[in-house]
């Protein structure tokens, strides 16, 4: 074979062998749709929004969670299922909520455990918070622990402004003593209240309205005639309502619970002690505390707050879809509307996220503004903006409770005196 | 000052009263039935909400809600003692292990009865207003629905020592509570009195609940501090002691309406510091054996 016919066929070898591996690669085709693939990006699937709720359904707190935060908490969810659910991008669908909800008993140390089993075994998508102040600081920690978005609502004290900036993700939807105090002593001022009385629960609570209220009223030149500290559960405060009354004090304010709130009205009316202002609070906010006492003993009456039906458009709206379904007397007239409120930005914070990741929520909720029942509305520095309170004092007069302060959230003028006790 | 000692005096006798209710009816369930009952309170609770639930919705006065409210937890009390405690005290071994598992149900009790409160009742608070105006007693401003609550917690309760004093059933009472096996061999059917020692226990507690209704709140979760209340007086008064508790529980009374003169704070610290005194010094109680 001549050299030139061997590297001919060499040639022609590799030729071949080209040509043979080329024809072994299968072609490029044109795509072709399968029916079952989906189309564009791939979509997770999920077919509701579990959160997790750990609150005092029995125990010593659970008056305050079934009065307080534990109907909004029911009728949000059924008001979101009615609607389909929240409509979450990244599933490309509405998701509706599931709830899976835990009793407490009102033991902290339950809580967290509970809190702990929702987050670890449930694995929710995300949690409502607990009832009261301690319960909610420590559930603070549980969610920031383990970066859930909590969204304080029944409970609270100014002292979590301190505290929240070491928790980004808990947030809180409750005003507090900081907002209420200047408002309710302003106030006073005004009427010309020249002394008070001041009776606490000893606890956070009270410890803290009680600092907030003594200095600001002594600054306004108005006589604090004693400061008292009561125990959750006493039984019998005619000492102190006869002090007051022997004192002749314009103002009686009650820094307590329901419980103990009651047996001081309803001692002060036994013992024939009319004030000229009487606050109880948390207590008088509340529907069934006019329900107990009826109209002409609650005129005049003081509580925190506060809001009503007139407060904004969607107070109203609020209002006649929830007394049908509760009852008046179940209307919390201090946090219900700033319940409601916060939940209406929790849904449109995961609108607008698009996916369940409480980091995605978490920051949404704390540089967004949505527009909810309270108006626009925004958190700052985890609490919930002053400005999207709609009152800090309100006052039952003629079966309703009026925003008496700040001024310019006012729905009715104070009256002081208050009226006497019916016969 | 005169003024001053009789506030005090006239206010410790107001809660004692009550107190002495409570603490005999709880007497006669430890005293001879031998069940320390945690759930007591859950009785007082369960005749508070009656008797609002009268009133309210009918508009029957609570002073006559008690010939009605007593005799349901009355009933409640006996079957309760009928079905559940009878079957523990037959199958515990000593009467030592009877107390303890009987306590352990009682706890069961306290949970069931209170969630199903819950349930019927919602976990708020309620309550009505009677008789709430003050009556001016030597210069010093008593509530009247408490006086009239005072005034039936003391006719209940001699009531009550008549009939056990008096009449041949309580003679057979008086009898259990000192031998129940004596008892049952000289004729007493001691099964039947144990339940209707328990069921007169919750039938105190009950008329206890529809007096303390007119005038402290009423909610699902109230008996508790009552039973521990209840708890104290018997043993100040001495275990069994019909008596005793009766007189316990003035005393206890004044105890908290002068504590609580000074600092209303330490009411409750006081009846803790008076129960361990007793503990410690007096065990047996007042009248005791």
């Amino acid at each position: 074979m001549s050299k030139k016919s061997f590297f001919s066929l060499i040639i022609c070898l590799i030729f071949i062998l080209t040509i043979a591996v080329g024809c072994s690669q299968p072609a490029p085709q044109p795509a072709q749709k399968d029916p079952a693939a989906p189309t564009g990006p791939v979509v997770p699937d999920k077919n509701e929004i579990v959160i997790g709720s750990v609150s005092s359904l029995s125990g010593p707190l659970s008056p305050i969670e079934g009065a307080a935060f534990g109907p909004i908490r029911q009728m949000w969810v059924n008001d979101i299922n009615a609607r389909g659910g929240i409509y979450v991008k990244e599933y490309d669908k509405k998701l509706p909520i599931k709830l899976i909800e835990y009793d407490d008993t009102s033991d902290i140390g339950t809580m967290t455990r509970l809190m702990e089993r929702l987050i670890v075994e449930d694995k929710v998508d995300f949690i409502f918070p607990p009832t009261g102040t301690a319960m909610l600081f420590a559930a603070g920690e549980v969610a920031n622990k383990h970066e859930k978005l909590l969204i304080g609502m029944s409970g609270g004290a100014s002292e979590i402004k301190q505290i929240i900036a070491g928790m980004p993700y808990f947030f809180s939807a409750l005003n507090f003593s900081d907002t209420q105090m200047p408002a309710l002593v302003n106030m006073m001022v005004d009427q010309g209240v020249e002394s008070a009385a001041i009776v606490f629960i000893g606890d956070l609570h009270g410890v803290e309205y009680s600092g907030a209220a003594v200095p600001q009223l002594a600054l306004a030149g108005i006589d604090v005639i004693y400061v008292k500290s009561i125990p959750p559960g006493i039984s019998d405060m005619s000492s102190l309502i006869r002090e007051a009354k022997a004192a002749d004090v314009d103002a009686f304010l009650c820094f307590a619970y329901p419980d103990e709130n009651i047996l001081a009205l309803m001692q002060s009316m036994e013992l024939g002690f009319n004030p000229k202002l009487f606050l109880t609070g948390p207590g008088g906010n509340f529907g069934f505390f006019r329900d107990i006492f009826g109209d002409q003993v609650m005129e005049g009456m003081m509580s925190w707050g506060a809001w009503n039906e007139r407060s904004s458009p969607g107070s109203k709206e609020f209002v006649d879809k929830f007394i049908p379904l509760y009852g008046e007397p179940m209307v919390d007239w201090w946090g219900h509307n700033l319940y409601w409120g916060a939940l209406q930005f929790f849904e449109q914070a995961v609108e607008k996220a698009g996916t369940l990741d409480n980091a995605v929520v978490r920051d949404i909720v704390a540089t967004e503004k949505f527009d909810t029942i309270l108006g626009p509305t925004w958190f700052e520095g985890g609490m919930l903006a002053e400005e999207c309170h709609t009152g800090e004092v309100g006052q039952w007069q003629n079966g309703k409770f009026e925003v008496i302060a700040p001024y310019d959230k006012a729905t009715a003028k104070p009256i002081y005196p208050k009226p006497s006790w019916p016969r | 000052m005169v003024l001053e000692i009789l506030d005090i005096l006239i206010s410790g006798l107001l809660n004692g009263g009550i107190f002495a209710l409570i603490a005999v009816g709880l007497s006669m369930q430890y005293g001879v039935a031998r069940v320390l009952n945690v759930a007591h309170g859950e009785f007082i609770m369960l005749g508070a909400f009656f008797t609002w639930t009268l009133y309210t919705m009918l508009k029957v006065n609570p002073l006559v809600s008690l010939v009605i409210c007593g005799p349901i937890v009355f009933v409640i009390g006996y079957f309760l003692h009928k079905t559940l405690y009878r079957r523990i005290r037959l199958s515990s071994e000593s009467q030592g292990a009877f107390e303890g598992n009987s306590m352990l149900a009682s706890f069961g009790l306290l949970f069931i009865i209170q969630n199903l409160a819950i349930l019927r009742w919602g976990s708020g608070i309620k309550g009505y207003s009677y008789l709430n105006f003050p009556v001016n007693l030597g210069g010093a401003m008593f509530a009247a629905n408490r006086l009239v609550t005072l005034l039936f917690a003391v006719a209940i309760c001699i009531i009550f020592y008549l009939f056990l004093t008096r009449t041949r059933l309580g003679k057979a009472i008086r009898a259990a509570a000192q031998d129940p096996d004596a008892a049952g061999l000289m004729g007493v059917n001691i099964n039947q009195v144990l339940a209707l020692c328990f069921g007169l226990g919750a039938l105190m507690a009950g008329l206890a609940g529809s007096l303390l209704s007119m005038s402290f709140r009423v909610q699902p979760t109230m008996g508790l501090e009552y039973t521990v209340i209840a708890i104290i007086v018997i043993v100040l008064g001495g275990l069994g002691s019909i008596p005793g508790s009766f007189i316990g529980g003035f005393i206890l009374g004044l105890v908290g309406s002068i504590v609580s003169h000074f600092e209303p704070g330490l009411s409750l610290v006081a009846y803790y510091v008076l129960f361990m005194i007793l503990l410690l010094v007096k065990p047996t109680g007042i009248l005791g054996r």
